[in-house]
């Protein structure tokens, strides 16, 4: 197990280093200079620029940068914002609120995820299992955003069993409507995935097993089938962290969530390179540690995978 | 006794008749099923002389049949038309506003009303199928050319193209689609040029890397068949086998996964433009008249509800279609339907 990590985690690195590189590329070696976002397109006078290139880097060379870049990335040296503000700052008061936001979010689609996929899967093609089917199309096939501005509406105004936005203290309660929007799509994509894998496993030679030894059904379910059928849902979950990175910018957008997606927007409206450049790499570097950690619970789920 | 219902093979006539008489005198125990009523019979009855039908011709003789199918296939030609002819689908301006009519309810020969500035919803549902189905269409060619060549070269050759391929992927699945686009879509080089294009090169930049892995799979798949081998032995080049027998068979999961791919471009490019960061303002499309329609909401939720029914509907009939074409390309599923 311990070589099996240690291989995993060597193989991030590259991908944390390409990731990080393809952004800090596309950014800074295009066309276009940040610093001109800063003054808004006014003239500014070449000793004020240069400073500001100096503050930034950009007098350097690409590669010199892009390894200031990395290594204020690691040691957490986020830099200022324009507007001068530190940038870890900013994001040290955004990232617990996602963070709730994303554990909710990722709570809701795993939990009634699993139970609907189940129940589907165990009564392929009764009633339950068709609405689900239906039921799942339609949410994928309509936009998140969309999605979110429907249930403010619906629950938040008209019926006002919760408040529409969220408050700046943005607590669990306050956030729950915001994280079903955030995990809806991919809950719909967990329910069809385990259906699958249920229906699958359902007829496996060692479901027939326990069943023959006399196990019952709700064990034979609940240990035989169940976990045979989350591998290919953990893997999902993990993935899908990406898309709800994606997914919250719109969500916190949509309830004034004041968390690391609305920061992110912000950022890129008012063209802040370095700011965006900066909570991008954090974001990556949650992105792929979040995918080794789904490799551990993957090897901890099938004991094959270690040895291929 | 069973009753005999078999029929001549000639004339396709009941023969019952005729075999009835001869058995039904005395009672016959049959310790082997009769030769008539094995399903043997049917696996004999099969035409040898006929010519064997493709997988494409196999799947689209399932296809025809499903509803799903059908729904789908319908729905999508309706869409295209609607691109390619929206004129012929409304007679009203979609540009001609009056402000007299801003949020007026719908009335005769203005279905569904009018937006803010008195523009006709329904004309402007209609204008903007084709920005939306463009960037869908589009985004998905590149991805599947790009992507698919690039991930057919792995899996066929394997080796340093493989490995460079496999981690330049990686590389990209660090960056969420919506995340990346954003990015880039605020590049100047892009900002300043904001078009149908950029929005399709942008999508097509984070999605090729998806499309490459499954058919780097499908190829490996395919690779080491049989027949693969047998054409590599009658003396077919190694790219040639590529061409001619490897990508032909496994063009199926590629097609499933653009099909479903090309309403989840749909949804990205709306969500861009209801970012602000997608399709210029200028361009009617769905996903910018959702962004208009946010901040009416409250007043006026039907000009946010009739784009977005169109676009769910779309999307929803590319998902459905895809998932009848993997039943169809799918004959271990089929058999289990």
């Amino acid at each position: 197990m311990l070589s099996f990590m240690l291989k995993r985690i060597a193989q991030l690195i590259p991908v944390f280093i390409g990731a990080t590189l393809l952004v800090y590329f596309l950014v800074f070696a295009t066309p276009g200079n940040p610093i001109d976002a800063l003054s808004g397109g006014k003239p500014m006078s070449d000793a004020t620029r240069s400073a500001l290139e100096a503050q930034y880097n950009l007098d350097k060379p690409f590669w010199v940068q892009y390894g200031l870049y990395l290594k204020n990335l690691v040691t957490f040296d986020l830099g200022t914002s324009f507007s001068g503000q530190e940038v870890s700052a900013l994001l040290g008061r955004a990232f617990p609120v996602t963070a709730r936001l994303a554990i909710l979010a990722l709570l809701i689609e795993g939990v009634f995820g699993v139970i609907f996929g189940v129940i589907a899967g165990m009564r392929k093609g009764k009633w339950f299992d068709s609405t689900i089917l239906v039921a799942s199309l339609i949410v994928i096939a309509v936009p998140t955003f969309v999605l979110g501005f429907v249930l403010q509406f619906v629950i938040g105004v008209k019926l006002e069993w919760v408040k529409p936005t969220v408050s700046g203290a943005a607590t669990w309660g306050e956030l729950f409507l915001p994280a079903l929007v955030l995990g809806l799509v991919s809950l719909a994509y967990v329910v069809r995935l385990t259906r699958t894998s249920v229906i699958e496993n359902k007829s496996a030679d060692f479901v027939r097993t326990a069943t023959a030894k006399g196990l019952s059904r709700n064990r034979v379910v609940s240990v035989h089938i169940l976990r045979n059928s989350l591998i290919p849902v953990v893997t999902f979950l993990g993935a899908d962290l990406g898309s709800l990175m994606g997914g919250a910018i719109v969500t916190e957008g949509i309830f004034n969530v004041p968390g690391v997606g609305h920061l992110l927007y912000q950022a890129i409206q008012k063209g802040e390179t370095p700011t965006v450049v900066a909570i991008v790499g954090v974001l990556v570097i949650i992105f792929v540690v979040a995918n080794l950690i789904v490799d551990m619970l993957y090897a901890l789920l099938d004991p094959r995978i270690r040895y291929a | 006794m069973p009753e005999n219902q078999n029929f001549n093979p000639e004339d396709g006539l009941p023969i019952s008749k005729v075999r009835a008489g001869k058995v039904s005198k005395y009672k016959i125990e049959h310790f082997v099923a009769p030769l008539d009523e094995t399903p043997l019979q049917a696996v004999d009855s099969v035409k040898e002389t006929g010519k064997p039908l493709s997988m494409w011709a196999e799947a689209w003789r399932s296809l025809r049949k499903q509803p799903l199918f059908i729904i789908s296939a319908v729905l999508i030609l309706a869409v295209i038309v609607v691109a390619a002819f929206p004129q012929l689908f409304s007679s009203q301006d979609p540009t001609y506003c009056a402000l007299e009519n801003s949020n007026e309810p719908g009335r005769a020969g203005h279905i569904m009303g009018f937006n803010l500035q008195g523009c006709d919803i329904y004309a402007r549902v209609i204008y903007g199928t084709r920005a939306s189905l463009l960037v869908g269409i589009f985004t998905t060619l590149i991805v599947v050319v790009v992507g698919g060549a690039l991930g057919a070269l792995a899996g066929f050759y394997g080796g340093w193209i493989d490995a460079i391929l496999a981690r330049l992927g990686d590389i990209f699945f660090a960056l969420p689609l919506i995340l990346g686009a954003i990015i880039v879509m605020q590049l100047p080089a892009f900002r300043d040029n904001r078009s149908v294009w950029t929005v399709i090169v942008t999508l097509a930049i984070f999605g090729w890397p998806q499309l490459a892995r499954i058919t780097r799979g499908a190829v490996i798949e395919a690779r080491d068949a049989d027949y693969v081998k047998a054409s590599r032995a009658l003396g077919l080049s190694r790219f040639h086998s590529l061409v001619k027998h490897v990508i032909p068979n496994s063009l199926a999961p590629i097609i499933v996964v653009a099909t479903v791919n090309l309403g989840v471009y749909i949804v990205a490019e709306a969500t861009l433009s209801f970012l602000g960061v997608g399709l210029p303002p200028d361009v009617m499309s769905w996903g910018n008249d959702i962004s208009l329609a946010q901040q009416q909401l409250r007043s006026n939720p039907m000009m946010l509800m009739w784009p977005a029914l169109f676009l769910s509907v779309t999307v929803l009939s590319f998902i459905m279609l895809g998932d009848a074409v993997r039943d169809a390309l799918d004959p271990k599923a089929r058999k289990g339907a």
